[in-house]
């Protein structure tokens, strides 16, 4: 299929070549005037916030959108936009955020679907696609069995698949559209190899992402966009971190963190002697009155299952959790929120907005019996008490009778957020706050957490995002294998070294953590 | 995306067509029901008189009762496939019950609510406490009643009831017969109850998200087992008013009524996946079906091309939704 060969004359001709790019939905520009290049065998970051333009780009740059203006060459040769195909035959591969993998079918087929190896009476060689397939999972490092189904697979091990996908079909560009977000900080690491070893190879790889740890351990580049325009351009060697992240956000870092005031002595909540599942040594730890207490650690540590058990959607194996001197029923939400306790849960589709409903009835659900008499809601009351609520949240809406599914991300975390503070919160349980929130509603979240917790609220926080971590909370702990691994003051967060000792503690890990990457 | 930048843009003056457009499109529904009843007024003399109109009502009567608890079932986004066959087995045992215990009409009317509400609890402990799906435990539902209907009337049906037992169909108040008034009641309470009352809130809820209704501290199992009971509770009464209509217990009675109670929640707007959908939504889908099988009697259609006719309608109605749907949407 791709016929191309490289040379090794001294004139470098870019693999891929964006110029002037722009592109608008709707009337609302998306990108202003794009351009930027990839040349062989190296790795850039397109760094950006959510919104912006990030995956409409990577969608020019493989055929799918056509621009409305500027032009994308390949090797010289222009893209026939609007065109998947022709990018593909040109040798642009892009593996996008969800994956095109068909579950149900297994490691073999997937990576020969649409060319399969026919033997001589055209009937499938699934001998010759094993072993084939056996050959390129080798060279990537996988020892999985090409006979797996891909369902069976994690979704690190399947994204590399796709990779091996596109690239043993010629792939010479790839773009990869945020290959971190769905998977394990150990997966990350493996994936920094294999994108270094197609690197190796003369590959040019594009990826997307929000954070620093990836930049740093993957790119030799990072482009970074701003509200549809390219803000930077630079050799990862020449910009510090703070550079890139004023970059993407437009100011400085603090500017999004607001003062944190100082929390009481008094104990709002205690966990106490608590076993996840049956495991290592229970957790133990109060909250205090106007507290932010940060919860850190790797994917699948247990912050979450934490957060369920402390709530009640998940019965933890032993062990109490105690709310304002009273022992809170396991397994109980109707008993943690009769007891004044809140959560804002990870997946904010999945357990927190009901999308087909309006703000005024999703706000409505939790303080369902302060709204109503004998069962029936009364109309003016909640209708005054959630305006008011959602105008100090400052939610963009075109009135609560709006569905949550026309609210953009941040504003449905507004919701969620907002809809418990039409009654008294003692306690607030935040499971990955802003995530897939823009940054423009994430500093008000900020705002609103912080203000909170400065009326006396006691918050429990888990967080992936280390700025948020050590920016907000008045304390942190770490967790790994469900269990409570350090506990950080709020000295120690300051340290420069601090998050060296998070993900080491993290981790479990004595080794140099992931933020190392000479090749 | 910027909602404050089209908000304006939508009250301009020279917006006045799309707004039609849009009123029109949030109610395609009720358009649909209109031309269907200017079409059979305009071929038959017959079709816009009162005593005809009368004839719809009765006739949607029974099929109303089961097509809401339908819609509660489907608003939690599952389905109850035996109200049909509830429906049979409530009224064998009402009309059991009335030739034997004699010219009482309280024991029937006890009967059928009770066999109804067994029935219903049944299908929704299952549903609600181990998880089973809804399709197959009502499925199930709807052989066992079925067989229970005809064990129950030693496989005939139950003929020579005192004429008291047709006082449930036949007594008219303000000229309004018992099923109609029934009818009207239920859609009027159920309309209130699902949109101001803390239950209707919970059904939405559990039905466009479960999990998040939980979290929020809604008992979802509870809520599921009463929409449950709710349906077998209504199709007890609706077997018997069907019974009561012909004084006879037919074993056979209400057979495929469950199709057309969900194709009349379908129509009205609901969707199969839970979480949307009315009741005002539900009583247009039974009126609109009712009023093409009364249509197409008069205009004398054979019975077996009216199934064709309506079957066309029916897709056609919800494809138009759908189209309307995506066309609001955008």
């Amino acid at each position: 299929m791709s016929t191309v060969r490289l040379d090794d004359s001294n004139q470098v001709v870019p693999m891929l070549e964006c110029s002037g790019i722009t592109m608008s939905f709707g009337g609302i520009p998306v990108l202003r005037g794009i351009s930027f290049s990839l040349e062989p065998g190296t790795v850039t970051a397109l760094a950006g916030e959510n919104g912006a333009g990030k995956s409409t780009l990577m969608k020019i740059a493989s055929g799918q959108y056509r621009p409305i203006d500027g032009t994308v060459q390949v090797r010289g040769q222009d893209l026939v936009s609007g065109n998947p195909q022709a990018a593909y035959e040109l040798g642009v591969a892009i593996v996008p955020q969800e994956l095109a993998s068909i579950p149900e079918m297994m490691v073999y087929e997937n990576l020969f679907i649409g060319r399969e190896v026919k033997t001589r009476l055209g009937t499938l060689d699934r001998a010759a696609m094993v072993k084939a397939a056996r050959g390129y999972l080798t060279e990537f490092g996988l020892e999985t069995d090409p006979k797996t189904r891909m369902r069976d697979l994690p979704v690190g091990i399947r994204q590399i698949i796709e990779i091996i996908k596109a690239t043993h079909r010629g792939a010479r560009v790839l773009l990869l559209d945020e290959p971190t977000s769905a998977i394990a900080e150990r997966e990350v690491a493996r994936l920094a190899t294999i994108v270094r070893s197609l690197r190796d190879q003369g590959v040019a790889i594009l990826f997307t992402t929000h954070k620093m740890e990836e930049i740093r351990a993957m790119a030799d580049r990072v482009v970074v966009l701003r509200d549809g325009t390219l803000v930077s351009d630079t050799p990862l060697a020449d910009i510090s971190d703070d550079g890139i992240v004023t970059a993407m956000i437009g100011r400085e870092l603090d500017q999004l963190f607001p003062e944190r005031p100082d929390a009481s002595n008094d104990v709002v909540l205690e966990v106490k002697d608590l076993v996840i599942t049956v495991g290592p040594t229970p957790i133990n730890f109060t909250v205090r009155k106007g507290e932010i207490l940060g919860l850190a650690g790797l994917v699948g540590a247990g912050r979450t299952e934490l957060i369920e058990c402390i709530y009640g959607i998940r019965k933890p194996h032993s062990g109490t959790v105690t709310l304002s001197g009273s022992v809170l029923k396991a397994g109980s939400p109707q008993d943690s929120i009769a007891r004044n306790l809140a959560i804002v849960p990870e997946d904010r589709k999945g357990a927190g907005a009901i999308l087909s409903m309006s703000i005024l009835d999703n706000a409505t659900l939790p303080r369902i019996a302060a709204f109503s008499r004998f069962g029936v809601l009364s109309r003016r009351k909640r209708r005054s008490a959630i305006s008011e609520v959602m105008k100090s949240m400052r939610l963009k809406s075109n009135g609560l009778d709006q569905n949550l599914e026309n609210l953009s991300g941040g504003n449905q975390q507004k919701v969620v957020f907002g809809r418990w503070l039409t009654g008294q919160v003692d306690a607030l349980l935040l499971d990955e706050p802003t995530r897939g929130v823009d940054v423009g509603a994430r500093s008000e979240i900020y705002r609103i957490i912080t203000e909170l917790s400065a009326a006396g609220m006691a918050v429990i926080m888990a967080s992936s995002d280390m700025p948020e971590i050590l920016s907000l909370s008045h304390r942190a702990l770490v967790m790994r294998e469900t269990g409570v691994v350090g506990e950080l003051d709020r000295n120690q967060l300051d340290s420069p070294d601090v998050q060296d000792t998070i993900f080491r503690l993290a981790s479990g890990l004595q080794a140099e953590p992931l933020k190392d990457n000479t090749p | 995306m910027n909602s404050t930048a089209t908000a304006p843009a939508a009250l301009q003056p020279s917006n006045w067509k799309e707004l039609a457009g849009n009123f029109l499109v949030r109610h395609i529904m009720v358009v649909v029901m209109l031309l269907i009843v200017a079409f059979f007024a305009y071929r038959s003399a017959r079709f816009a008189t009162p005593d005809n109109l009368t004839n719809i009502l009765i006739a949607a009567a029974p099929f109303a009762l089961i097509a809401l608890g339908q819609t509660l079932v489907i608003l939690t986004g599952g389905i109850d496939l035996s109200v049909g066959s509830v429906m049979a087995a409530s009224a064998m045992a009402a009309a059991w019950t009335a030739k034997n215990a004699g010219d009482n009409l309280l024991l029937p009317l006890m009967a059928a609510v009770v066999a109804g509400l067994l029935a219903g609890s049944i299908n929704g402990f299952i549903v609600s406490q181990f998880g089973v799906p809804p399709f197959i435990t009502t499925l199930g539902m709807l052989t066992l009643a079925s067989g229970f209907a005809y064990v129950i009337g030693d496989g005939a049906p139950i003929n020579g009831l005192p004429a008291t037992f047709g006082s449930f169909a036949n007594t008219q108040i303000l000229g309004l017969t018992l099923p109609v008034i029934l009818m009207i009641v239920a859609i009027l309470s159920l309309a209130f109850i699902m949109k101001r009352t803390n239950y209707g809130l919970r059904v939405y809820a559990i039905g466009g998200n479960r999990l998040a209704a939980e979290i929020a501290g809604v008992r979802s199992r509870r809520i599921l087992f009463s929409v449950y009971a709710i349906s077998g509770l209504l199709a007890g009464l609706s077997g018997l008013m069907l019974a009561s209509r012909v004084i006879t217990g037919a074993p056979n009675l209400g057979q495929g009524y469950e199709l057309d109670a969900i194709a009349a929640v379908v129509i009205g707007g609901a969707s199969l996946m839970g979480g949307r959908g009315t009741v005002w939504g539900t009583a247009i889908g039974l009126l609109l079906i009712q009023t093409i099988n009364n249509g197409l009697d008069l205009l004398l259609v054979p019975a077996y091309w009216q199934s064709v006719i309506k079957g066309v309608i029916i897709v056609a109605a919800v494809g138009v939704d759908v189209w309307a749907a995506r066309r609001g949407r955008r």
